[in-house]
């Protein structure tokens, strides 16, 4: 007991030093985008010599970010509820429910994870266009749920696996249909895995690039990422504006990781309590 | 109240996507009647948006009832994304492309216009970079070439003159040498992408390879066994192992990082770009232009006479694909319209296609560059196909740190050469 | 969920059934029964199928299906040959290019690198679960570099790992260097895959926290009162607990390495120096793009989801076994 509580004081050394290393990027950034472009090629590490926020509007005011923003707000919020949706319908069924041919159906899903985006890309955009998806949000969004469908549906199964079968099985004798024990008892038990792996798609479609640009050839429907990524320009060198772009494209999702967070870790917390 | 959220979150969902489905059934191919699509990678900076005003004017005179749409695409993506709209057979109506290779390895996929910007040959300048097989696609609207500037306030420092820079490589190493016991490197060079090396044989071409040479190099017929060929690499090697570069050259960002190191003043010379970037204006800003010089190469096979390299640098083309090749077309001659490109040259710093433009209020700089376009040939490297030129690349960065010789570099590169 | 709430109207009557927190769950299910029985055996007897079904619907029609085309299209030509089949052309000239055979031993490099980039992120889970000091405040930072995008990650390490950038100037304090951390074609593999582990070491500590809440409390406060070490109760507690948790995570770090460092290697090497940090992922994207050779980036393609795919189900079947003997 002692000695577990020695090594946590030991163990706080190495953890805050990561803790800074992870905390500086993100100041770096904003000393960047503080900096004017002619100050930041002079002296490339410096400190900013005054608080500019000039960069930050700029930036936003530059390439429609804010239409860009409500684009990205829209389809990531959707592609991710329609992931937690059908990644727990099937997480559910394929780890507590038996069934013929459920682990061929798992493989299936599996193999899914293993397709990098660029090999599907060009068949993938002709299928959307084939099907006047392309250039639309249902499009992207439907590109997004298939891209990390697979993820998600791991993620739930092994999670679900977890749970003791007993606690289906007990649901079942009382008279429960499946899609009850499904709502009132597999959604409520999978809430931090559901939150984690939501926080995790969020993130993955919030900064994806190229599958928006793939899908989306129309200029304003492009997605937040998209307007940050073209501030780089070919050659251009206002990397200030840049990180001014990068920060308004972060705080969003760091300020949505930290509330939900907590929840997580009262998840955490209530799963580990009751046992 | 988890589960009425939950589904209730679902319902909105389902409408949303209904809703959006239907909104956008009407949804249009990426090119319809009376709509010009236009993919390019500039259209979004601040410094286009004259530009692109005074080229929309321009195309509204003469096609008054057609919608022009500039969708701006990131420059990483671009030739990917351009790559999956011509698989799919939908893209744009006109693009941006690069000179030489890469519009070269897509004409399948565009028209020849000659025969519509005929009025415009004179005008222009820099056809061949968008030219194959006799066939014009694209129309220029910049130059992009390859001058050595340098910094006079670092030649003061090392005792040399700054009006006569070295005109000889021999000079050029002892000037190098004078300036590294003033403290400061010679070259700033950035070979981090292998783009270096390109710079680095464009530039020192013509005063390497003989006249004949370099147009036979041009015209395809490249000798890499020639000892003139094998001199540009030597002589790369060289500036190498005599350190005349800045540090970690290899690990450099030749865009923004190796050009920020001249315009801070810690190198006295850089292989700049005339167009876009690393050139005469951003030099300016930080040099002032009484500091800031261009040099002619200095002569490395004696008997040559150096000439500025260059070519087309940017031009939009015409896809295969669009409905009326014809306003397409009038559409790319509005993008090259003088009025259009003087506005390109003064706001976004380039040299333009339209050699008409005057730039003598821009420095002497830039001056002595258009001086010498009447001079000028092609770029040695924009000739290379894509894939000698990454190999090109990588075999540089070994030369550098010693792991391969010359002999084996321009033995790879031949038979890449000869392959492609 | 605030949308739960603008929603009531839109909902059918029996709706009132999910209604309150207070009725106990039995009483609750034992009300609707009847009706749900009635409501037809089949589909209760069909449940497992239509409960996977949308997500088996969109793997299959948006991934499966794109791929086999994906495959199809590499036994075909580029450029002049476009269209025209080329048997396993591109596949040949796939391994004689030695750039992509780089690429390949690179993956078998990352491979190696998997367990440690696994154990990170696990241990730092472990010790928060733990409840070390200060857990509540490492929770929130550790994920700070995984809302950067890869493109900022790598301008950033550009910058820090510059030849005269901070950390060599902290070196030379010691005097040590300087090293040309991205510019040596022996260190520069070492150097993106760590920046790579740093960036996402945060998304694999969320899966683990979420892993941790299956976890049996109180087997870990039975071995505290054995006295068992932090070693003891890791290996013997832990682990074993959290075997699913692990082998997800050691599959899908795998797949991010594997997919999703194109941003960092396109913005810190370029793929070089010297060809030395090449992937199969920037490989494919070099050729799709620039080398405008479509059908061999999809051969390339095709044999990076072989190599995912096998190694991917090697690493389950593998981490399967071994908890099954614990």
């Amino acid at each position: 007991m002692s000695r577990l509580r020695l090594g946590r004081w030991l163990v706080a050394i190495p953890m805050s030093l990561l803790a800074l290393a992870t905390i500086y990027p993100l100041l770096f950034t904003a000393n960047v985008a503080m900096k004017t472009r002619r100050d930041y090629i002079l002296d490339r590490f410096g400190l900013t010599d005054a608080l500019r926020f000039e960069n930050i509007s700029t930036a936003w005011n530059s390439v429609g970010m804010g239409r860009y923003f409500i684009n990205s707000l829209f389809v990531v919020t959707v592609s991710v509820l329609l992931l937690l949706l059908f990644g727990s319908m099937a997480g559910f069924a394929l780890s507590q429910l038996r069934f013929r041919g459920s682990s061929a159906l798992f493989l299936g899903c599996l193999a899914g994870l293993f397709i990098p985006f660029q090999v599907i890309m060009v068949p993938l955009a002709r299928i959307m266009a084939d099907t006047a998806l392309i250039d639309t949000y249902p499009g992207l969004i439907l590109v997004y749920v298939a891209q990390f469908l697979p993820f998600t549906v791991f993620l739930m199964t092994s999670y679900y696996k977890g749970i003791p079968p007993e606690i289906v099985d007990a649901a079942r004798i009382d008279g429960s249909t499946v899609y009850g024990v499904y709502r009132r008892i597999m959604l409520p038990l999978g809430t931090p895995a559901l939150l984690s792996v939501g926080i995790l798609n969020a993130l993955f479609c919030w900064n994806d690039v190229l599958m928006a640009l793939v899908m989306m050839p129309s200029a304003d429907h492009r997605t937040l990422m998209i307007g940050v990524t073209s501030l780089r320009g070919q050659y251009s060198d206002n990397i200030p504006t840049f990180a001014s772009g990068v920060l308004i494209a972060a705080i969003p999702v760091l300020l949505v990781y930290l509330f939900l967070q907590r929840q997580i870790a009262d998840g955490v917390a209530a799963g580990s309590t009751k046992g | 109240m988890r589960q009425r959220a939950i589904w209730s979150a679902v319902l909105v969902v389902g409408l949303a996507l209904a809703g959006c489905g239907s909104a956008s059934d009407s949804g249009k191919s990426t090119s319809s009647d009376g709509k010009l699509v236009v993919w390019d990678w500039k259209s979004g900076e601040p410094f286009a948006k004259s530009y692109l005003d005074k080229a929309k004017a321009d195309f509204k005179k003469k096609h008054a009832d057609v919608e022009v749409e500039f969708v701006a695409q990131p420059f990483d993506q671009y030739y990917t994304l351009l790559g999956a709209a011509i698989q799919s057979g939908k893209g744009p109506d006109v693009m941006l492309f690069n000179g030489g290779g890469q519009i070269r390895d897509r004409v399948d996929a565009l028209v020849p216009i000659d025969d519509y910007v005929a009025e415009d040959r004179q005008r222009l300048a820099g056809w061949e970079a968008f030219a194959k097989d006799g066939k014009t696609y694209a129309a220029p609207v910049t130059l992009q070439g390859y001058p050595i500037y340098y910094n006079k306030e670092i030649y003061r420092k090392a005792n040399l003159d700054p009006a006569s820079p070295a005109t000889t490589w021999d000079k050029f190493v002892a000037d190098c040498a004078a300036i590294a016991k003033a403290g400061s490197k010679c070259f700033a060079l950035g070979n981090k992408e292998g783009v270096g090396i390109q710079f680095w044989l464009s530039s020192l071409g013509s005063t390497t390879l003989t006249a004949a040479e370099y147009d036979a190099w041009i015209a395809g017929k490249r000798d890499w066994n020639s000892p003139n060929v094998k001199r540009i690499f030597q002589t790369w090697k060289e500036a190498g192992d005599r350190k005349m570069n800045s540090d970690g050259a290899n690990s450099t960002a030749m865009f923004n990082d190796s050009f920020a190191l001249f315009q801070s003043g810690k190198a006295a010379h850089v292989m700049g770009l005339m167009s876009d970037v690393g050139h005469w204006q951003d030099f300016n800003e930080f040099l002032t232009p009484e500091k800031l010089g261009v040099m002619k190469a200095p002569v490395v096979t004696a008997g040559t006479t150096p000439s500025l390299p260059y070519d087309g640098g940017i031009g939009y083309a015409v896809a295969k694909w669009t409905k009326d090749p014809k306003v397409a077309a009038d559409l790319v001659r509005s993008l090259s319209s003088a009025d259009a490109l003087k506005a390109f040259y003064a706001d976004a710093g380039a040299i333009a296609a339209d050699t008409t433009i005057d730039v003598s209020q821009a420095g002497p700089a830039v001056a002595t560059i258009v001086g010498e376009l009447k001079s000028g040939k092609p770029a040695l490297h924009v000739a290379l196909s894509s894939k000698t030129l990454d190999l090109m690349g990588r075999l540089s960065q070994q030369l550098l740190s010693g792991s391969i010789t010359v002999d084996e570099v321009v033995k790879q590169l031949a038979a890449s050469d000869q392959a492609g | 969920m605030p949308m739960g709430n603008t929603q009531p109207s839109v909902r059918p009557a029996s709706a009132g059934r999910a209604g309150g927190a207070a009725v106990t769950p039995a009483a609750h299910r034992h009300g609707t029964r009847p009706r749900r029985t009635r409501g037809g055996l089949g589909a209760e007897r069909y449940a497992p199928y239509i409960l996977v079904l949308p997500a088996v619907l969109i793997i299959v029609l948006l991934r499966l299906y794109p791929l086999l085309l994906g495959v199809n299209f590499s036994f075909t030509g580029d450029g002049a040959q476009n269209g025209t089949a080329v048997g396993f052309g591109n596949y040949r000239e796939l391994f004689g290019d030695p750039l992509f055979r780089t690429a390949l031993s690179n993956v078998g490099l990352l491979v190696l690198l998997l367990p440690v980039a696994v154990a990170i992120p696990g241990l730092l889970a472990t010790f928060i679960y733990l409840r070390v000091p200060g857990h509540r405040f490492y929770r929130s930072v550790y994920f700070f570099p995984a809302v950067l995008s890869p493109v900022i990650v790598g301008a950033i390490f550009n910058l820090l790992l510059a030849f005269d950038g901070p950390l060599n100037a902290v070196l030379g304090s010691f005097g040590v260097g300087p090293v040309d951390w991205l510019g040596d074609p022996d260190i520069a593999m070492f150097m993106v895959a760590g920046v790579h582990i740093w960036a996402t070491f945060g998304m694999a500590l969320v899966v683990f926290l979420a892993g941790f809440a299956t976890l049996d409390a109180a087997l870990l406060d039975a071995a505290r009162v054995d006295g068992a070490t932090l070693r003891q109760v890791v290996w013997h507690v832990i682990i074993p607990a959290l075997s699913r948790t692990i082998q997800f995570v050691f599959v899908t770090t795998m797949i991010g390495m594997l997919t999703s460092m194109f941003g960092l290697l396109f913005v810190m090497t370029s793929g070089g120096p010297e060809g030395s940090t090449y992937l199969p992922e920037f490989y494919i994207w070099k050729q799709q793009g620039q080398m405008n050779r479509p059908a061999l980036a999809s051969a390339a393609s095709t044999i990076l989801f072989m190599i995912m795919l096998v190694v991917g189900l090697l690493q389950i079947k593998l981490l399967e076994r071994s908890g099954k003997e614990d």
